[in-house]
């Protein structure tokens, strides 16, 4: 009695018994995705960390410390941040920035050439021979879509610190971190969440066929 | 900051992180009961045809993780049980149908009765025995 409209169950698990209006990606196992994304939260918070306590959120030497507050100062200056004053080199020689350069062409390596990014075949060859065989397989389709969230959020956050911004290129870890956490321990794909709500407001999809 | 405050800072992340999950994961497949309202016109979803006694409505995109999943579920369901229909909207190409009944996730269930009423809403991943207990109880009340 189930009677699934015209296009959609071209993602459905099933072996592929579809009518070939559009190929559809082999299934891969679900817990791929999971398993690169533990290791992709693990290295956003140690970027985090790094983040935190480096270049981003540093103090420059003349702003709060050197500050005399003289009883009839009328405004107390904001703090004179580190990076405002550092040079191009300096802000990416920061390891907070560097470690989330690699993320991002991580991210980048699996949007792209999914099949041979490094964790996900770490998985495979090392991690998936140990394990039962997966209960059902999954379309591969949406966790590249979040690895390309994951890369926009991180891209934002390293482009701001390039310009010297404080402060955003911890919170653009952080956010990402949040996202591959919660993948990881969750099954919980905010990317592939966000994709519905990104159509709803027109950015992706709304062409009829979507080279995604 | 120092070491320790961005020690600190990274435990409430993930703390945060973790309650956002517990909660989140809280609120999968919960049944929520729909206030009577009219009858859905089977066009306003592309054109499906209803089932004579319930209609197992999932909502879906091309980029859903928990879609296939929920699919087996739906449709196993329905086969079991006469006169129970499932249908499967795509809305990756019709976001008007997203905004008309307000999906903000896929996969969104809507069991909808004999008169095409929507008399339950379930948000993400489910579990076949709310399904059955939700059908159960609308055709105790018919």
């Amino acid at each position: 009695m189930s009677a699934p409209l015209s296009p959609a169950d071209r993602d459905s698990g099933a072996p592929p018994a579809d009518r070939g209006d559009r190929p559809r990606p082999a299934g891969i196992d679900p817990r791929g995705p999971r398993f690169v994304a533990a290791i992709t939260a693990l290295l956003l918070l140690v970027d985090v960390l790094l983040g935190l306590t480096g270049l981003s959120t540093a103090v420059g030497s003349f702003g709060w410390y050197a500050y005399q507050p003289l009883a009839d100062a009328v405004i107390a200056p904001g703090p004179a941040w580190a990076i405002t004053q550092a040079s191009l080199a300096q802000r990416i020689l920061d390891p907070a920035f560097l470690l989330l350069l690699v993320i991002a062409l991580l991210f980048l390596w699996s949007v792209l050439w999914q099949r041979s990014a490094p964790w996900g075949l770490l998985y495979r060859k090392i991690v998936q021979p140990r394990l039962r065989p997966p209960r059902e397989l999954e379309d591969p389709r949406p966790p590249r879509f979040a690895q390309g969230v994951g890369l926009f959020v991180t891209a934002v956050g390293l482009v701001l610190q390039l310009a010297g911004v404080p402060w955003a290129l911890p919170i653009a870890a952080a956010a990402a971190f949040v996202a591959a956490f919660l993948n990881a321990a969750f099954g919980l794909c905010l990317g592939c969440q966000l994709y519905l709500l990104l159509q709803r407001t027109g950015i992706v999809g709304r062409a009829p066929a979507p080279t995604a | 900051m120092t070491l320790v405050g961005a020690l600190v800072a990274v435990a409430v992340l993930l703390a945060a992180a973790v309650v956002a999950g517990v909660l989140h994961r809280r609120s999968q497949g919960r049944a929520r009961q729909a206030a009577a309202r009219p009858a859905i016109d089977p066009a306003r979803l592309g054109g499906v045809e209803f089932g004579e006694s319930a209609t197992l409505v999932q909502f879906s995109t091309e980029l859903c993780a928990k879609c296939p999943a929920v699919r087996r579920t739906l449709s196993s369901v329905a086969d079991a049980h006469d006169g129970v229909r499932h249908v499967d909207v795509d809305l990756t190409h019709r976001p008007d149908i997203a905004r008309d009944f307000g999906i903000l996730q896929t996969p969104t269930t809507l069991i909808i009765d004999r008169h095409g009423v929507v008399r339950t809403r379930l948000g993400g991943s489910l579990r076949r025995d709310v399904v059955e207990s939700e059908l159960v109880r609308l055709t105790e009340a018919a």
